[in-house]
């Protein structure tokens, strides 16, 4: 798998004895601090799992008060869960689940170098982040409507209800809280993936990537699945109590 | 498992990532569908206290498949593994202690001015006496109007 833009990689000297720093002795895109593509491409990973476990950990928040919370009201958190549709969470699942497919094989498609097909696996991916968010709306919307909202805001009307559902104690602002909170605060992850992912789609397009370097793509694919990772925990957790 | 691994030598500062096969990501991905399918059935059998278990148990089963494939944390530098499983580690941290506190705390038993641990009728360890006991509602959650999973006493919401 080597190649001749990485050949003169490692031809250079390692010191760094020149002086202005600025010795270009490699490919256009392997910064000049670095020895190696390898060496680039290790740090660059290494720095992305360090911000995700990062991610991780912010999240870990909203998901320890969802544990707090669900262990002193279980029965208000069994009958706030019924007014969430389980339909949609679980389709909107799906969707994400298969958008973390396509980025994998745009990053597979990038590693082996066919620029065309990355980008239309990055299409597919962002249609389907667009689609999430177009799902959340709904689900969102329809929860304005019937008033179930955050805390002291959680006014039920009993017309928008789902039909033969056990009665709401008046704590379930409490779980309504901590769903617009994690549903939205991933929300805005998908968000911010997006403007991501048509940034990766844009360079991809002007033709940034070969075989020998798809970091970014890589990278980008790596941000998203982790978008993904916190679904998986938050469509059980507060669709399927 | 299709594994793809290159065998190349690592001399050469050359990048040289882990590559599966498309047919793999399709199995994974079919893996995934199917265990959320599998979540969303599970939630119509009810388990009792056993249905969180098994709810965190199937989404850790889909996460792991998302980390090591989709991620390739699997063939990946170790060292980013590490990082991966020391966060989660943490977590477990800040889960333990925090669900140790308030899961100790018990509810305010007016009568005879004690916290009372609802799961098991013991009387609770630390907390609080609240001044006035009379008030009734000066329990431990702050203004929660409600002692836990009780129909609320101030039920004019409806």
């Amino acid at each position: 798998m080597s190649s001749e833009a990485t050949a003169g990689a490692h031809a250079g000297d390692h010191g760094d004895g020149h002086g202005d720093g600025h010795g270009h002795h490699g490919p256009k895109w392997l910064a000049h601090h670095f020895d190696t593509p390898a060496q680039q491409f290790d740090a660059a990973k290494l720095g992305m799992w360090v911000f995700l476990a990062q991610e991780l950990l912010f999240f870990s928040g909203l998901f320890v008060a969802y544990g707090v919370y669900r262990s002193w009201y279980p029965e208000m958190f069994k009958a706030a869960s019924h007014q969430l549709d389980k339909i949609m969470g679980g389709t909107n699942t799906i969707v994400l689940l298969f958008s973390s497919f396509t980025a994998a094989m745009a990053v597979r498609s990038s590693q082996l170098g066919k620029q065309k097909e990355t980008g239309r696996y990055l299409l597919v991916t962002i249609l389907c982040a667009f689609g999430f968010l177009v799902i959340k709306y709904f689900e969102y919307q329809h929860k304005f409507e019937a008033g179930l909202l955050p805390s002291r805001y959680f006014h039920p009307h009993m017309d928008h209800l789902v039909a033969g559902s056990a009665p709401l104690p008046a704590n379930t602002g409490t779980f309504f809280g901590i769903y617009f909170m994690m549903t939205g605060v991933h929300g805005v992850h998908v968000i911010v993936g997006i403007g991501v992912l048509i940034w990766i789609y844009l360079r991809n397009q002007r033709g940034d990537f070969s075989k020998e370097f798809f970091t970014p793509v890589d990278i980008a694919a790596l941000y998203w699945h982790l978008v993904d990772l916190v679904w998986i925990y938050l469509f059980p957790l507060l669709y399927l109590v | 498992m299709a594994h793809e691994a290159t065998h190349a030598p690592k001399e050469d500062g050359a990048v040289h990532a882990h590559i599966s096969s498309a047919g793999f990501y399709m199995m994974i991905f079919a893996a995934l569908i199917g265990l959320t399918i599998l979540t969303v059935g599970q939630s119509y059998v009810d388990l009792g206290r056993a249905n969180l278990i098994v709810v965190i148990l199937i989404a850790t089963t889909k996460a792991s498949l998302v980390v090591s494939f989709f991620m390739h944390l699997r063939y990946d530098n170790k060292f980013n593994a590490l990082i991966f499983i020391s966060c989660i580690f943490f977590i477990g941290i800040f889960f333990a202690y925090t669900m140790n506190d308030t899961e100790r705390r018990g509810e305010l038993d007016a009568d005879q001015n004690v916290k009372i641990l609802q799961k098991t009728g013991e009387e609770a360890p630390g907390g609080f006496v609240p001044n006035t006991p009379a008030s009734g509602h000066a329990d431990e959650h702050g203004a929660a109007p409600a002692p836990s999973g009780a129909a609320p006493a101030g039920g004019d919401h409806h």
